[in-house]
């Protein structure tokens, strides 16, 4: 095994296509894109129900 | 949008530390209390600091992204000179904290500064980013870059940054190498000009809005678009986060128009047709919570017995929640980056990468000056 930085080579033809792995940047960019936004709406709703107060916020 | 993505294996990181990351529940508690223990160092910094020195004049000016950035570079040194940074990384997500931080921001904008400031900002998003891209995507050509690399950088520089990358690596089946690459250039650019930036509005003398729109017309990454416009201030911030919204909701068009093109054009695939359904798909959704959130807080103010508990409520949702977001976001900005980026990246995407970045510098101070002068928040 070893620690060596693997180099890549953009430019280069003969990297090793690997398309699973764009998808899954893309996957992931999407969920937490959803996750993000209803998580942000929900605090909101809980400021505005009184649930979350100026005292909980350190 | 942008910040990065941990998902996406730097260039330069041993393949071998990314298969590591701990993903399960112990592995993720502890990124978390990384993170949270960072984020809380930075508050504690952020409101004393000035006090332990009183001489020093200038410590009050300094903004909480500054020191967030600062402590999360250390700790990112910390846990990579140990060897560990990869393994831990489970919760270092600038990209969930960064829009959670928006879509809170959106709390305290009123919902009529947005339909104001949305006329210029899309003006301003099409000129930028079809000069910006086009301009790119020529000059990595004349250095003879390979055409997904052109697309990718091209879109990144353009549009923003990291999750433009990943949309344009999509629609254009690029590598996970030049993915990897052009996250770690974003980063590598990103950085300074959170710092950078801040210091040329105060050097021009700019006004609250025209910096907004310059920080978020120029700065790739949304991340570091909220970082500088923290430095500047909170008007700066909101016309930022609208225009920077505004390029993040292009992202769908262009990576329509990328998959066309290489479908039709570069790959020349017979019977693949390109559906409009990529709009939706790539349309950055915090987009929706940030306007639907401004709704919200208007109409509560608006229609609130009493009108100043209405405000002290929307101010915990919209500034206190907010900033322990972007905190959260800048320290995995310091944590997340690499310098083994610098050290592998080869030298004409960089001059690529430079070169786009100037032009969008330039052309975006004219764009925000033309569109922005006179704009006021009240």
């Amino acid at each position: 095994m070893t620690d060596a930085p693997v180099a890549p080579n953009p430019t280069g033809p003969t990297a090793a296509s690997d398309p699973p792995t764009v998808a899954v940047a893309t996957r992931r960019a999407i969920s937490e894109d959803w996750a993000a936004t209803a998580f942000g709406l929900l605090l909101i709703a809980l400021v505005l129900a009184g649930v979350i107060t100026d005292g909980l916020i350190p | 949008m942008s910040g990065l993505a941990p998902s996406i294996p730097q260039a330069g990181s041993p393949t071998t530390e990314v298969r590591g990351v701990l993903n399960g529940p112990v592995g993720f508690l502890a990124s978390a209390a990384i993170v949270l223990g960072l984020g809380g160092l930075v508050r504690f910094v952020d409101l004393n600091l000035a006090g332990w020195f009183p001489d020093v004049a200038w410590l009050p000016s300094i903004e909480f992204p500054v020191y967030a950035i600062v402590i999360g570079l250390l700790g990112g040194a910390v846990l990579g000179a140990l060897g560990i940074r990869e393994r831990l990384s489970a919760a270092f997500r600038t990209e969930f904290f960064i829009k959670t931080g928006l879509v809170l921001l959106g709390a305290s904008i009123n919902l009529a500064v947005i339909a104001r400031a949305a006329g210029p900002a899309i003006v301003q998003a099409i000129v930028l980013i079809s000069t910006v891209f086009l301009a790119t995507w020529w000059f990595a050509g004349r250095l003879g870059l390979d055409d997904k690399l052109r697309a990718v950088i091209a879109a990144a520089v353009s549009i923003c940054g990291v999750s433009a990358a990943i949309a344009a690596a999509g629609a254009v089946e690029a590598k996970k190498e030049q993915l990897a690459y052009v996250a770690s250039v974003v980063i590598m650019f990103a950085l300074p000009l959170i710092f950078i930036q801040p210091w040329l509005v105060t050097q021009l003398g700019l006004p609250d809005a025209v910096a907004g729109a310059w920080i978020g017309g120029n700065i790739d990454t949304t991340a570091a678009v909220t970082a500088a416009a923290s430095i500047v201030g909170d008007d700066a911030l909101a016309i930022a986060a609208i225009v920077k919204s505004t390029q993040n909701a292009m992202m769908g068009i262009v990576a329509v128009l990328l998959t066309a093109w290489f479908v039709y054009r570069v790959d020349r695939k017979p019977g693949v047709s390109v559906g409009l359904g990529t709009l939706w798909t790539r349309f950055p959704k915090f987009i929706l919570g940030f306007i639907v959130a401004s709704a919200i807080t208007t109409w509560f103010i608006n229609s609130a017995a009493d009108p100043k508990a209405a405000a002290a409520i929307t101010r915990v949702a919209g500034s206190d929640l907010r900033v322990w977001f972007f905190t959260l976001a800048f320290v995995c900005i310091g944590l997340e980056f690499r310098p083994a980026a610098i050290r592998d990246a080869g030298l004409r995407p960089l001059l690529v990468f430079g070169a786009a970045t100037v032009l969008n510098l330039v052309l975006a101070l004219a764009l925000a000056t033309i569109l922005f002068t006179g704009f006021t928040l009240k």
